[in-house]
């Protein structure tokens, strides 16, 4: 006889599952505890169009409940819109209970799972959930309650709520102990994380206090709040043949060139006319949908995929932007040189995606023979594990840096004081895992995301031969000082010159080789000339193309 | 403006021409201009072979070296190294190259001033002393740098051979009687003067310079009326200059016997008769025109059965003198002209075959007889079996 089939809720599933998203170690609890609530305070923040100020500070306050940990305490506050009471529950008790499944938007949150497996993991190493404080704008008092998972019912319980004066207009302040590990530099470390966070969010202020070190601030560069996209309606090239008729046939009355145009970005009458010329009958394009055969469906859609189209909107992809990150990536330190370089959306694996990459040299981290710090982003969180799967890895190393002055073993990231930071962003990111760590690495995908690298690389490498000129210039003066007196003088003993005939000599060789240096130093400053001409150039041109695609 | 030294000035006079190139340069500097010195380029793409005179001589093309902030640490540096070896001329000292690079670092130990001038290799002060030789087209023993003597180690019962001496004395050394003891040549033989004491039939230049002393001690020099001399693997400039000396002072025939294969054809073999790329301004007195390929031939291979094997091409320099081969018969105007075209027919065979012959095997033919490789030499001599 067949066992009994029982089904168990969701919460009971990630509660015994629990690796898969970010809690498979102490340390890693930490590190995916603060990042579930950093992320869901940015992007509320950035949904009600808020500066966000947050502040976060972790310290470890005792034993673990388990073998090998300590009692870790994360508190992270925020200025956000805060959350309404009878919502408290669901968000931070509750798995899949979000705003943003599925809606294929930028936002750094997409499921609703993190925060609440981060209650699961304080509830089960500490027998107590998150305490959350919470205020918007309409309420007089901010409210203060333990939010603790229903395993078994999927369901998040109050308890202990009261209410008191806060002195924030709103905001949410989160609160957990949970069994945990500090790891504080490194790849999966949380300083890496604060400064990748500070990185790609130029708008954001944060003042941190990890353990017992002093509390940290960190200014906000831009005042621009990135407006989150609204759902943009799909580009064609991005649908299989299945979603197209299945999206179709949701609009039975209407006709094939007006659902078109209607329910797909980029298409317009001259694309339809292209379409026709790409071997779609004409009369199908007045044709209802309900008219349609299945052979007719794929002759449009072959139809449309041969059709040259716009790339998607940038509108549609978040992006950070040249500028902003420019500013952004001098919060890391005492920067030498940088490259940033933003590519226009493209279409890898029918996404829409956009690249950017900011490389920098630093006077204060870093060292000549150790590798590139490596940060990667997507949708503008940082990815700390599994750096070697990742797409952006596996781009970079593709990349030959030596021709553009980076040492680098073979096959391997290159060395040096740098700090690559290269940011992914789209709808619809493909991860290798629920945990978020890895960007699936296609082909298109890396192929895309090396080009952008490359792109930044032309860029650094201009810096690193200007360098070059200099060292050279240097070296050369410092030749003809050492030298040039000592030809004269064997010139001398040998023909038993004079002393007068020496030092004529001596003005026609100082003559000479000041003409060289002289030279050496044009020679500088035309390639200092040339590298400030190419930036005006590329600024007009990022410009130029901002214009370009607001018009569109 | 430029400064030439022309070679055919040269009456190794040299503190006279140095100070003329030094006269010229503080000229130029004077009027605040560039001195600029000229030496022979020294390579193959500027050798060219007229079977008449029989060696490789330069073409046209120079190397320039212009003052300038680049060049301004080697001009300097060449100076003082100048000066160095015009001292040593002037008192008659001689130096190894190893030797200069020593002096040239007590001269800065004692002078700190000249620090920036400093060798920190050996290699540095080498690439001086021979630009200033090819510069002044001059040979570094003409600086009195020399190397130590290797290879031509040389037995006659005829020969007689007189030295000079920096002192104006002469020194006779008569070969025949120094029994089994070889006589060395000196790197320089321009000072020594040969004469014969019987008439010498022909010089054999035998590549090992073991073999030869087997030769020797079997009776070959007792027996024949000859110079027998070792090589020893690629010639010195002493083993070339004697080569040419011999040729040049008694007129004997000559006959080189080695090993078949690529290294020994054009390393060894057509340098002792063309001279080398590298020492185009030297050729014309280290090198010996009328030398033969005694052998070991490909015929003889056949002919006497002689024990080759297969050239190992994963062996890197076996591979690589195969590879020197098969561009030696497309670039080198030595194996290119017709003049030459038996010896290249050799490259072309040992391309081809892939095999190689030792001149020692020789002595399987018969193994009980130790005269055997002596009695197939004269054979092949007197029955002009060479190329």
């Amino acid at each position: 006889m067949a066992k009994s089939i029982t089904s168990s809720s969701t919460a009971e599933y990630f509660a015994k599952n629990l690796q898969q998203v970010g809690f498979s170690s102490p340390t890693k609890a930490v590190l995916t505890t603060l990042k579930e609530a950093v992320d869901n305070s940015l992007d509320a923040c950035e949904s009600e169009s808020i500066l966000p100020e947050l502040e976060v500070q972790i310290t470890k306050v005792g034993a673990g409940s388990q073998k090998n940990t300590d009692q870790i305490q994360i508190i992270v506050e925020d200025n956000g819109p805060g959350i309404e009471p009878e919502d408290l529950a669901k968000v931070f008790g509750e798995y899949l209970a979000s705003s943003k499944f599925g809606r294929g938007q930028c936002s750094r949150g997409q499921q609703g799972i993190g925060i609440s497996a981060a209650t699961t993991w304080a509830q089960l190493t500490s027998a107590e959930g998150v305490i959350v404080v919470s205020k918007t704008k309409k309420m007089r008092k901010a409210i203060r309650a333990l939010v603790e998972v229903d395993i078994k019912g999927n369901k998040g319980l109050l308890k202990n709520k009261e209410t008191f004066d806060w002195k924030k207009p709103h905001g949410v302040r989160v609160e957990f102990r949970m069994d945990g590990r500090l790891q504080l530099n490194g790849d999966g470390g949380l300083v890496t994380y604060l400064e990748g966070t500070t990185l790609v969010n130029p708008h954001l202020s944060l003042k941190y206090k990890l353990h017992d070190q002093d509390w940290v601030e960190v200014d906000r560069v831009s005042k621009d709040i990135p407006a989150i996209p609204p759902p943009t309606k799909p580009h064609p090239h991005i649908l299989k043949l299945g979603e197209f008729i299945a999206f179709a046939v949701l609009f039975p009355k209407t006709a094939l060139g007006a659902f078109m145009k209607s329910s797909f970005s980029r298409v317009s009458d001259t694309t339809l006319k292209d379409m026709v010329k790409n071997g779609l009958p004409k009369k199908l394009l007045t044709a209802p949908i309900t008219k349609l055969s299945d052979a007719d469906f794929k002759t449009a859609f072959s139809a449309i995929h041969k059709t040259e189209l716009m790339a998607p909107s940038t509108k549609s992809v978040l992006v950070v932007g040249e500028e902003s990150l420019s500013k952004s990536i001098s919060r890391l330190g005492e920067i030498d040189f940088f490259s940033v370089v933003g590519r226009r959306p493209r279409i890898c694996d029918f996404k829409p995606v956009v690249v950017e990459v900011a490389l920098a040299r630093f006077t204060n981290r870093g060292h000549e023979d150790e590798p590139v710090q490596l940060l990667r982003f997507a949708n503008r969180v940082p990815l700390q594990f599994d750096k070697g799967a990742c797409a952006i890895t596996k781009a970079i190393e593709s990349v030959n840096w030596k021709s553009y002055g980076l040492n680098q073993p073979k096959d391997s990231l290159p060395l040096g004081p740098y700090v690559f930071a290269v940011s992914v962003v789209s709808p619809f990111i493909k991860f290798k895992n629920a945990s978020k760590e890895t960007i699936d690495a296609s082909d298109e995908l890396v192929e895309e995301i090396r080009r952008s690298l490359m792109q930044a690389g032309q860029k650094l490498s201009r810096h690193i031969r200007k360098e070059d000129r200099e060292a050279d210039l240097e070296r050369k003066l410092q030749h003809i000082e050492q030298f040039g007196p000592m030809l004269v003088e064997g010139l001398v003993r040998i023909t038993k010159s004079s002393a007068a005939r020496k030092k004529k000599a001596e003005e026609g060789l100082r003559k000479l080789l000041g003409r060289d240096a002289q030279a050496a130093e044009e020679d500088l400053k035309s390639a200092e000339k040339d590298l400030k001409k190419l930036k005006a150039k590329e600024a007009k041109l990022v410009a130029s193309e901002e214009k370009s695609e607001a018009e569109a | 403006m430029k400064i030439r030294v022309n070679s055919d000035k040269r009456a190794k006079d040299i503190p006279k021409l140095s100070k003329e190139l030094c006269e010229r340069m503080l000229r130029d500097l004077e009027g605040a201009r560039r001195p600029v010195l000229e030496a022979t380029k020294c390579s193959l793409d500027n050798s060219l072979y007229n079977p008449k005179v029989g060696f490789l001589t330069p073409g046209e093309k120079m190397v320039r070296t212009e003052l300038n902030v680049s060049s301004v640490q080697k001009m300097s540096r060449s100076i003082f190294m100048l000066e160095i070896l015009l001292r040593n001329l002037e008192v008659g000292a001689v130096n190894t190259k190893r030797e200069l690079y020593y002096i040239a670092k007590g001269e800065v130990k004692h002078n700190p001033h000249l620090r920036p001038l400093d060798f920190q290799e050996q290699d540095e002060s080498d690439s001086i002393v021979d630009f200033i030789c090819e510069m002044m087209e001059i040979y570094r023993e003409e600086v009195n740098c020399f190397a130590n003597d290797r290879g031509g180690q040389t037995y006659s019962q005829q020969l007689v051979v007189t030295e000079r001496l920096p002192d104006g004395d002469k020194a006779v050394v008569d070969l025949g009687s120094l029994g089994t003891t070889p006589f060395q040549p000196k790197n320089r033989p321009q000072a020594l003067t040969l004469k014969a004491k019987k008439k010498i039939d022909f010089c054999l230049i035998v590549e090992s310079e073991g073999t030869a002393n087997t030769l020797v001690t079997n009776g070959f020099t007792r027996r024949h009326n000859c110079i027998l001399m070792g090589a020893q693997g690629v010639p010195s400039n002493g083993v070339r200059g004697w080569c040419k000396l011999i040729q040049e002072q008694l007129g004997v025939p000559m006959y080189f016997f080695g090993d078949l294969d690529a290294y020994t054809m054009q390393n060894i073999y057509r340098t002792l008769k063309a001279g080398s790329a590298a020492s185009l301004i030297r050729n014309k007195d280290f090198s010996a025109p009328e030398v033969r390929f005694l052998g070991v031939l490909p015929e003889d291979v056949k002919k006497y059965d002689l024990h080759d094997y297969g050239v190992k091409e994963n062996d890197p320099s076996e591979a690589r003198a195969l590879k020197k081969a098969r561009d030696a018969l497309e670039n080198d105007p030595f194996f290119r002209d017709k003049k030459n075209k038996n010896l290249s027919d050799i490259l072309k065979w040992l391309i081809k075959n892939k095999r190689r012959c030792e001149q020692q095997a020789l002595f399987m033919v018969n193994p009980k007889d130790p005269t055997m490789p002596e009695q197939i030499i004269v054979e092949k001599i007197k029955k002009g079996i060479y190329v």
